[in-house]
């Protein structure tokens, strides 16, 4: 029988950032219990010896100053607990601590354990328990922005676990790339916020491809008039400024933005691919984070295959060498269709960003070998039109929701 | 269903372009600055990057190259099609570069800082 599968043509994916699933979703757990976030059992240790347990008192700005650290080492240390022994394991332990080696105030280190009130975020709330949710989306490095945003991109880091600057390896090729030159031709799209917010992907996608760039005007025109690309990828705005059409606030929900401004643009993103019935009826879009930021998550990154780089100990800063045989903490993932049903949690499927890439792939590619091992091993959020597995196709309805929720933007 | 309230931020209160610049934004800075030393002189900002303190700042600059990379593209695919528009975008362009970037001006971080987006041919 004919799914909302058969009816997909677009894929867009909107890519937040800096804040853990805890954080953000963790007040789910009350409402749908399959929902793995916030319970009253977890905690972290403060360094003056106190358990410090997660509460709803996080606040939309003004809360989390300094910008909680999620450099290599520091999210190490909010993993392992500060553990260096050989046979370390992952505890979850760290993070109190580790917002403590910032401000040196114990009161303040525990704030990393806030968390959202269901209320506080209608938006991204709404949106998790209308479609569905990931349990498990993990960031692909326990690490900062670029590297994890480098593996939505290519697949892969190219061994990188930090914020330098990479070159692109040869055989792996950007997703847009793949999509462009293949036969027939694909079309993809990166859309940044405008000019002034630009592109956190500059040294080979923006100096090499900047035809592949549009603005977020564009994007909205694009929804309208039904020319949006196969697959669109969307930046948020990464900065405070202004244009002709006035003040611009940030929208990325990085720490110390307004993460209100993020409810308000993630709404309006779901809302123009909505309010265009035939756009609606054939797109899926994933909002997803890029990695926690340095928040608290309860969940312990699971072991994945490694890469086929390596980053060297002085690299990581940690003394130790990374394989990328290891996730980053868990962010929020929501994938959005009226074809999924409503309140569906995908409950232990592992994912992380080389999904992004691997999913687009082989929906619109089939098979494609120039890819890294990580993406390759990335499990899929979109099942392939020809060959779906039985029981993970998401888009499964085989009649269109009429029931999906409206916002006021 | 009922539509859904979206509670919008209070403009004043969470607009702040003199806010410390974050390290995501001075990375940021620091990739267009690689990749702006790879572009010819004449779409140089000259913008000295270390003196890059505030968010407003950094946007400022970061503006200022992703139109300068942009704009050097798009004067290559035109003088690389030879079309007719491509010609005369490159002329302005030209005229423009002139009278803009000749001779290469000195910009503090503060005197690149305009409103809206700088209009490009």
């Amino acid at each position: 029988m004919s799914t909302g599968l058969d009816q997909l043509q677009h894929i867009v994916v909107l890519m937040m950032e800096n804040r853990s699933f805890d954080h953000m979703l963790g007040s789910l757990k009350a409402v749908d219990s399959r929902i793995d976030g916030v319970t009253d059992q977890l905690s972290n240790p403060d360094t003056a010896g106190a358990s410090v347990k997660p509460q709803a008192l996080a606040e939309f700005q003004g809360q989390l100053d300094p910008d909680p650290d999620h450099h290599f080492p520091a999210v190490d240390l909010q993993i392992f607990g500060g553990n260096a022994a050989a046979d370390r394991q992952p505890n979850m332990q760290g993070f109190v601590k580790s917002y403590f080696n910032q401000r040196g105030d114990v009161q303040h280190s525990q704030k990393i354990m806030y968390y959202f009130k269901q209320a506080d975020l209608p938006v991204l709330t709404t949106l998790a328990l209308e479609f569905a949710v990931f349990n498990r989306w993990f960031a692909s490095i326990p690490g900062p922005t670029i590297c994890n945003r480098a593996f939505a991109h290519y697949g892969t880091s190219f061994g990188r676990v930090d914020m330098s600057p990479f070159d692109v390896i040869e055989p792996y090729k950007s997703i847009y790339t793949r999509l462009i030159n293949a036969n027939p031709k694909h079309t993809a799209k990166v859309y940044y916020y405008d000019t002034t917010s630009s592109t956190m992907e500059v040294v080979n996608l923006l100096q090499n491809q900047p035809e592949l760039f549009g603005t977020y005007e564009q994007f909205l025109s694009d929804c309208d008039k039904g020319l949006l690309p196969d697959y669109s990828f969307i930046e948020p705005n990464y900065n405070d400024h202004e244009t002709d059409s006035g003040e611009q606030v940030a929208n990325d929900q990085h720490p110390d933005h307004d993460v209100q401004a993020g409810e308000l643009f993630i709404a309006e993103v779901y809302m123009r691919i909505k309010r265009n019935p035939k756009l609606w009826a054939n797109t899926a879009l994933l909002i997803v984070y890029d990695e926690h930021g340095g928040i608290y998550d309860h969940v312990v990154p699971p072991p994945c295959v490694p890469d086929n780089f390596t980053a060297s100990a002085n690299n990581t800063g940690t003394g130790r060498e990374f394989k990328f045989d290891r996730l980053g903490v868990r962010v929020p993932a929501i994938l959005v269709s009226p074809w999924i049903p409503k309140n569906t949690v995908v409950t232990d499927r592992v994912f992380d960003h080389a999904s992004i890439p691997g999913t687009i792939t082989k929906f619109f590619l089939g098979d494609y070998a120039a890819r890294s091992p990580r993406e390759i091993n990335a499990d899929v959020f979109i099942e392939p039109k020809a060959s779906p597995r039985p029981g993970s196709n998401l888009l499964s309805l085989n009649a269109m929701r009429t029931d999906c929720p409206e916002f006021d933007v | 269903m009922a539509v859904i309230h979206v509670p919008r931020p209070s403009k004043k209160k969470a607009m702040n372009p003199n806010r410390p610049v974050s390290s995501l934004l001075l990375t940021q800075v620091s990739h267009l600055q690689h990749a702006e030393r790879r572009l010819p002189l004449r779409y140089r900002t000259e913008i000295y990057t270390h003196a890059i303190r505030t968010e407003g700042e950094a946007a400022a600059y970061i503006r200022e190259v992703t139109e300068a990379i942009r704009e050097a593209h798009a004067n290559a695919a035109a003088r690389r099609t030879g079309t007719r528009r491509g010609r005369r975008g490159l002329q302005i362009a030209a005229a423009a570069a002139k009278s803009k970037r000749k001779p290469a001006r000195k910009k503090t971080v503060k005197s690149a800082k305009k409103k809206g987006p700088k209009k490009r041919k």
